[in-house]
């Protein structure tokens, strides 16, 4: 926490054993937990809250306010949870009032050139690859990866343990379990060995694809899809999350890709 | 302005109400003008001139030098005006001996890991959205707004009140009052929700969209079109400044959307 060579300002509460590198600059109204380590040249800003065991890389700016036209200086915050890692030149936008916060879970991951817009809620264990791009109140769940350079537009859902691949634009809201690439944004198949890798069954990753294979390969269109999933496939955890999440899609979900639906 | 963790070269002009915080740094050469905010580890260098009441987030570059081959040291400058926002690591370089300065409007917001390119000139009330990347010499005129992780080609010229969908690749110049989108970039639309906002009557927009129909729908080349309005249309200031847009595209304008190339264009992937 000593160091003359960094600014940081008498009102925010740094942990005695968090450890801060020159030229970082640390504004009033800032909270960071025990264990962090703040590399060299990051800004954190007014409304940042940062849990413990955090590593934030040189460059990043933590809680500059939102590029928002509608933001008139609201006081919302950002908020990260313990064990998070951000790396080189990521920014993190605090929240405007919407929801007053921008949420970043435990144990994520975010490489290099991130960007998190204003209102975003991500889960835990999440991994966003280098120059990952969110739009505002994006909501990520829990286990997923986004590949690199992926863009996001706002209000967009992504579910638990999916997989977008590099490069893609997602405009639509992509359901949980999910593999999806292309443009437009096309189902591929479901995250087999994230699942796998997670400690799922067989059976439940069998029960999944099932599901998704009367979503997206049989040729029906989603109100279809989904009467035929509550009548015929047991009822399962996983079963009830992803018709939770398609039914509570505003946006509305990917398609399927169309060379691989039955004609 | 008084900070003593920041560097200003004392033949730096920099007015003194303005902010600036730790572990700035700023050269000589340089003009800041009243109510500007410099946030931390911003570098300024030779040649920038900063306007009014301006925002530059931590982290900025402005007025390093072109990524230009053939630059040779000359001396040119970046000219900023009023109330323009620079979001995270935005770079702004400045110009060659083409035209000896980048210029960025008044109102303009740059979000973050936005690069602008030497000789850049763009317009008033502007917005470019996060990692959109401008080469040399583009133009972009008011009121456009540029999506995400656009990039654009050098020389382009993106007319005013037009709108890039995110993502979108841009090789070609887009005409003014137009959304483009898709791969190619294509016309998919007149920007009528912009222009609503910014007060356009319907009627004017109605032909606005009677215009680009001419030129996008209807399966006449170019040149074709041009007549056609020329002779039908009645002239109104959208009439010409569109007309003489086209007239002065150096690299032609986008395509009209169509279904069929693009159905080819995806056709080999499985």
């Amino acid at each position: 926490m000593n160091q003359p060579l960094a600014y940081v300002s008498p009102q925010a509460k740094v942990a005695t054993n968090v450890v801060i590198e020159p030229f970082v600059s640390i504004d009033k109204n800032v909270v960071i937990e025990e264990g962090t380590w703040i590399g060299s040249n990051v800004t954190i800003l007014e409304g940042a809250r940062i849990g413990k065991n955090c590593r934030i890389f040189p460059g990043a700016v933590i809680s500059a306010i939102p590029q928002d036209m509608k933001y008139a200086g609201e006081d919302t915050i950002v908020k990260i949870g313990n064990n998070v890692t951000v790396r080189e030149f990521v920014t993190i936008n605090k929240g405007t009032k919407v929801n007053y916060e921008t949420v970043v879970g435990d144990n994520t991951l975010l490489m290099a050139y991130v960007h998190v817009a204003h209102d975003c809620i991500i889960g835990n264990n999440v991994i966003l690859a280098n120059a990952v791009t969110l739009g505002g109140h994006v909501v990520i769940d829990d286990w997923t990866i986004l590949g690199g350079m992926v863009g996001v537009h706002q209000f967009v859902h992504i579910g638990s343990n999916s997989m977008i691949a590099d490069g893609c634009i997602v405009r639509k809201d992509v359901p949980p379990y999910t593999k999806s690439a292309r443009q437009p944004l096309s189902y591929v198949g479901i995250n087999s060995i994230g699942l796998r890798r997670r400690g799922f069954s067989m059976e439940v990753i069998n029960q999944i694809q099932e599901i998704y294979r009367i979503i997206y390969l049989k040729g029906y269109n989603v109100s279809q899809a989904l009467k035929i999933i509550e009548a015929e496939v047991d009822a399962l955890a996983e079963r009830d999350e992803i018709l939770s999440f398609i039914s509570n899609s505003p946006l509305g979900i990917m398609k399927g890709y169309s060379k691989l639906t039955a004609k | 302005m008084n900070q003593p963790l920041a560097y200003v070269n004392p033949q730096a002009k920099v007015a003194t109400n303005v902010v600036i915080e730790p572990f700035v740094s700023i050269d000589k050469n340089v003009v800041i003008e009243e109510g500007t905010w410099i946030g931390s580890n911003v570098t300024i260098l030779e040649g920038a001139r900063i306007g009014k009441n301006c925002r530059i987030f931590p982290g900025a570059v402005i007025s390093a030098i072109p990524q230009d081959m053939k630059f040779a040291g000359e001396d040119t400058i970046v000219k900023i005006g009023n109330n323009v926002t620079i979001r995270e690591f935005v770079t702004i370089n400045r110009g060659t001996k083409a035209s000896y300065e980048t210029v960025i409007g008044d109102n303009t917001l740059l979000m973050a890991y936005v690069h602008v390119a030497h000789d850049c000139i763009i317009g008033n009330n502007v917005v470019m959205a996060n990692a959109a990347m401008l080469s040399g010499h583009i133009v972009i005129d008011d009121w456009a707004i540029i999506g995400g992780m656009v990039p654009i080609h050098q020389f382009c010229h993106i007319g005013a009140h037009s709108i890039i969908q995110g993502g979108a690749l841009v090789s070609k110049d887009v005409p003014p009052y137009t959304k483009a989108g898709r791969l190619p970039l294509s016309y998919v639309g007149v920007n009528s929700i912009g222009l609503r906002r910014r007060g356009f009557t319907p009627e004017v927009i109605t032909k606005i969209q009677e215009i680009y129909r001419i030129i996008f729908v209807k399966g006449y080349n170019v040149a074709q079109a041009v007549e056609i309005i020329e002779a039908k249309v009645e002239p109104t200031p959208e009439r010409d400044e569109i007309l003489s847009f086209i007239a002065n595209s150096s690299r032609g304008i986008m395509k009209g959307y169509s279904r069929q190339r693009n159905k080819n264009l995806f056709s080999d992937t499985v």
